[in-house]
């Protein structure tokens, strides 16, 4: 395994989300938008059979929630993601490259990249009794609680954007952390909010994707 | 709509994976004619009938596979990852 321990160089730069507007909720509190997209982003490729992905200890389609928040998705076969609070990417990266440093050299552990992706992708929220009607909308996959329960980590379509999605319930109530690529974001938030217009949520001047 | 089942997600909406088109060998490039290079990269058979192809899961984990569907009823069948 070659790990280029360059994490150093990395600065924490400020984060500007391309969605410039706050939480959207129905009155009735059934459904809720939110900007997530300053969540810490980071991307580890690597061979199913490596020390890492045993390390990482979470599977496609699976995700954990480690002691320290930091949320690990198993994203797509030899990929995983992790995603925690804005700022942590420095921390998270140097301290995953460390400990997948110690499994360098071992036979099948082959070539492992950790990488910083936060700035890259855009991130939303969608919470509340509502959010899965609201995602079936605009989003091909079976939402139901039975093929996708609470930790699934999947990706689709989303509004015609392709999206990575992870079901993360808060305080059960059902939510869905929902990943584009950051020139998307905005579009995505829309597309979401304009969904959730059926159950109660306005959304504001301008942002009508259909007549109403 | 086709529902693909990819190896890896499941039942997809085929909407959310491309289709790459019949399973042609490759045939060796150090070895091969102009003749069998246009076949591999032009020629295709299109029966209506069963016909072994590629899929990329594009929205979902990103691999090819290959399936056997039938072009006239869209069955499928004996799907492997590629
Ligand atoms: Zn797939």
């Amino acid at each position: 395994m070659s790990i280029r321990k360059e994490h150093g160089n990395v600065s924490e730069t400020t984060f500007n989300s391309p969605v410039d507007i706050g939480p959207l909720s129905a009155p009735d509190g059934s459904v809720t938008v939110a900007d997530a997209a300053s969540t810490t982003k980071v991307q580890v490729r690597g061979g199913a059979d490596t020390g890492a992905a045993a390390e990482l200890g979470v599977g496609y389609g699976r995700s954990q929630r480690r002691a320290d928040g930091a949320l690990v998705c198993g994203t797509r076969p030899d990929e995983w993601t992790i995603y925690a609070g804005a700022g942590q990417a420095s921390a998270i990266t140097a301290a995953l490259s460390e400990v997948f440093g110690h499994f360098q050299g071992e036979p099948g552990e082959g070539f492992v990249t950790v990488i910083d992706i936060t700035h890259g992708r855009a991130m939303l929220r969608i919470s509340g009794s509502n959010a899965t009607a609201a995602l079936n909308k605009i989003c091909n996959l079976d939402l139901s609680d039975e093929l996708t329960p609470d930790g699934a980590v999947f990706s689709a379509s989303v509004g015609n954007v392709g999206c990575d999605l992870v079901r993360d319930d808060e305080g059960g109530q059902t939510s869905f952390l929902i990943g584009c690529e950051r020139s998307f974001g905005k579009f995505l938030f829309i597309a979401v909010a304009d969904a959730c217009t059926e159950f109660g949520l306005s959304v504001p001047h301008g942002w009508e994707l259909h007549g109403h | 709509m086709i529902v693909v089942p990819c190896p890896n997600c499941g039942p997809r909406n085929s909407g959310d994976l491309r289709n790459c088109g019949e399973l042609v060998p490759r045939p060796d490039p150090s070895a091969a004619s102009l003749i069998e290079w246009r076949e591999y990269l032009y020629m295709r058979k299109n029966p209506a009938d069963w016909v072994t192809e590629t899929w990329y899961c594009r929205g979902g984990c990103r691999r090819y596979f290959t399936i056997e569907r039938n072009t006239a009823t869209n069955e499928i069948r004996g799907q492997e990852a590629s």
